[in-house]
């Protein structure tokens, strides 16, 4: 019948367009889905691709999810912020040979109201005790991300265990928050990055910032080939040294978003 | 929301304008779906047309499972699967994860079920006459059943066209098994979510609307294979 | 004349009802007509002998040999054909509801030309071949059927109530096929209702009552007449 050939040339077109899409070299990188959104690796990536004519697969994902991507050798090199984390991973032998980045920072959004009165404090701990204190609403990533596990280390320094009805446990990524945090009239933690994206769609203002212990660095690891063979170990070293590179780390300088500078070298 | 209208607009646009990434997420939906759907169909309608027309001990049994695996949440199919495909897993050799492969293996096993249990109405509310008239023309029982197949046409492809629906609007597994890569696993559910999740709601519902777009052309199609 | 078909202690059961014949032949070439009342089990019948029922017990011979498996059953299934009370035709066209037996039998597209044509001419339909089966009328049908069935040139051809409530005017039409197709060496075997058509068709009549022949069954000798006080026993 006419209907099976039309189906049989279907399948056959698409078993070939699935083969062609295969042959090209393709790297995986797991990384937050902050990083992602940034929209940093959009311009950052196509020249590795080009220089060495393959594709960079970004799975972009929570920090716990990226590391665990690493660990199991279901992605070839990781990019997150998490130190400790990051150190464990390479402790326990999944990564090698971890390098520094870059880094941005994490800062208090909060409603211009401000009921807890944080505005103008350069101590994220300080702050977060505070709104403790108002039961101002708080909205948590909740997520083990590497703002969640920033903001859980600034409750451990403040020595506050924040439970309640204002603390909300949202289990989503930092866009959402955002917004929900927006809605709610509350406080939340974020990476500078995502609130600059966000800018146009929030008016939480940016209350707290500057604290050292708000700063944010980033690693790229690539996954270690005697735990896992089949990692394209090469390929990875070499990505690790182009963004460490004086190409990449000059794409990273220069880049804006809404005319702001997302993230910062080490000098 | 002001975004609706907004979001009209820019899906109009989007459209027109053969954006190039949205134009990859479309191509990506309708190739893994495509592919998932034939390779569900041929397993489920041989599946179905056997389990329709049987009669053995435990068939209830085997109708209820399939009743029941039509509901599976996508989430879940996504989270074995996961587990089938990663490195970790029986099946990491395969290299399947956060591929189109995988993606389409994760609706095959969504649709399988949906594909089956309509087949099944089809065929068991057949008129019986079918078998037997192909059968005293001298037909082998398996050509019997081909005939009983394309006397129920309507009915099968009103079966695969459920389970196509079905696939190509899901976003559980495409997400999980996919990855969301721009321009190799991104579909246009999976884009659509991201989106959501950047709080750009006007270019997820345009993207939405893109979405229902391609649908209603891939079913005016398969209506114009009908009439024949 | 030669047994074509004979049962030997043949049983049936569905639900309440069972069918028992201990002994009957069918010679080739003549014209059989099962009668009696509804119910009595001449449809049941006439799928047992087109073997698409299996008996309880008993047997089925063939020519003289036992049937087994269904293999066999199927290879003779291409010789024994069943025209149904209310015939199922395929939903496309004549022709090609007429053909399918015919490309079963790998039949060449040139020889399945003419046989159907000349088919439908028997039965009077000449022309109809690109017509949709489900645009016929109900005569149109049962003659589509017949013509289907003996396009196949089957050894044994079955009839289910053939001519019920067919037109009066085609019913002459319709007989004279099937005393033809007797002439031609076919054995056709004809449940009927009307009480007449047995004398018109000038067969041998096996009349059933209750599952079970109305009259005694010798061993090779058809039953004979229609009695209607004949009790079953």
């Amino acid at each position: 019948m006419k209907t099976v050939r039309i189906l049989a040339v279907l399948l056959t077109l698409s078993l070939f367009f699935g083969h062609t899409a295969l042959a090209a070299e393709r790297l995986r990188l797991a990384t937050t889905t902050s990083t992602e959104n940034s929209g940093l690796l959009s311009v950052l990536l196509p020249p590795f691709e080009k220089a060495h004519d393959c594709k960079v697969d970004v799975i972009a994902v929570g920090t716990g999810k990226a590391i665990k991507l690493g660990e199991t050798g279901d992605v070839d090199v990781i990019l997150v912020h998490a130190r400790a984390q990051e150190d464990r991973f390479v402790a326990e032998g999944y990564g090698v040979n971890r390098r520094d980045v870059m880094y941005n920072d994490f800062v208090i959004l909060g409603p211009t109201e401000d009921p807890a009165d944080i505005k103008g404090l350069t101590d994220g701990a300080e702050a977060l005790k505070k709104i403790a204190a108002a039961q101002a609403t708080f909205v948590s990533r909740g997520d083990e991300s590497g703002t969640h596990s920033k903001e859980k280390s600034l409750w451990k320094a403040a020595g506050i265990t924040p439970a309640g009805q204002w603390y909300l446990e949202a289990g989503r990524g930092m866009g959402e928050v955002i917004t929900m945090a927006t809605e709610r009239r509350g406080y939340t933690l974020a990476d500078r990055g995502t609130y600059i994206a966000y800018k146009s769609k929030t008016d939480l203002q940016v209350l707290t910032e500057g604290d050292k212990a708000l700063f944010n660095p980033y690693g790229v690891i690539p996954v270690n080939p005697k735990k896992h063979p089949h990692v394209k170990i090469e390929l990875a070293e070499a990505f690790a040294g182009y963004l460490t590179g004086a190409e990449g780390q000059s794409i990273i300088a220069n880049y804006r978003k809404n005319g702001e500078q997302l993230f910062f070298l080490y000098k | 929301m002001g975004f609706l209208f907004e979001s009209f607009q820019h899906a109009i646009s989007l459209i027109l304008s053969f954006d190039r990434e949205v134009f990859n997420t479309v191509w990506t939906s309708l190739y893994t779906s495509t592919v998932a759907i034939l390779l569900a169909a041929a397993v489920g309608v041989p599946f179905g047309t056997f389990l329709g027309l049987g009669r053995f001990a435990g068939r209830r049994a085997v109708l209820t499972l399939l009743n029941t695996l039509m509901a599976l949440p996508t989430v879940v199919v996504g989270l074995v699967l996961f587990g089938l495909f990663s490195r970790q897993g029986p099946l990491g050799s395969w290299g399947f994860l956060f591929t189109p492969w995988a993606m389409i293996a994760g609706q095959m096993v969504l649709a399988t079920p949906i594909v089956a249990n309509y087949t099944v109405a089809a065929v068991a509310g057949a008129d019986p006459r079918i078998m037997t008239t192909a059968l005293t023309l001298g037909a082998s029982r398996l050509r019997a059943m081909r005939q009983l197949l394309l006397e129920t046409r309507f009915g099968i492809i009103a079966a695969i066209v459920a389970g196509f629906g079905r696939v190509i609007a899901e976003v559980g597994v495409a997400m999980m098994l996919g990855g969301n890569i721009r321009g190799y696993t991104r579909t246009m559910t999976t884009a659509i979510a991201l989106e959501t999740s950047k709080g750009e709601f006007a270019f997820g519902l345009a993207l939405g609307i893109v979405l229902l777009t391609v649908a209603l052309v891939v079913n005016l199609f398969l209506n114009l294979l009908q009439q024949r | 004349m030669e047994p074509i078909l004979s049962i030997h202690n043949l049983e049936y059961r569905r639900g309440d009802f069972t069918l028992t014949v201990e002994n009957q032949t069918f010679l080739k070439g003549r014209i059989y007509c099962l009668t009696g009342p509804n119910g009595a089990g001449k449809s049941t019948l006439l799928h047992l002998l087109a073997l698409l029922l299996e008996p309880d017990r008993g047997e089925i011979l063939f020519e003289g040999t036992l049937l087994k498996g269904a293999a066999e059953r199927q290879r003779l299934r291409q010789r024994i054909t069943l025209v149904e009370q209310a015939p199922f035709l395929f939903d496309t066209t004549v022709y090609d509801n007429l053909a399918f037996g015919l490309r079963l039998r790998d039949v060449g597209s040139d020889l399945q030309r003419r046989r159907i044509a000349k088919a439908l001419q028997t039965v009077g339909l000449d022309g109809f071949e690109s017509r949709r089966a489900r645009a016929l009328s109900g005569g149109e049908i049962r003659r589509v059927a017949l013509a289907r069935a003996m396009v196949l040139r089957p050894v044994v051809l079955l009839l289910d109530e053939p001519t019920d409530g067919l037109d009066r005017r085609i019913l002459p039409l319709f007989e004279r096929c099937l005393t033809a197709l007797s002439d031609e060496g076919v054995t056709v075997i004809v449940a009927t209702h009307d009480a007449d058509q047995p004398g018109r068709l000038g067969g041998d009549i096996l009349r059933l009552d209750g599952g079970r022949p109305a009259s005694p069954a010798g061993a090779s000798a058809p039953a004979l007449s229609n009695e209607p006080t004949e009790k079953s026993s």
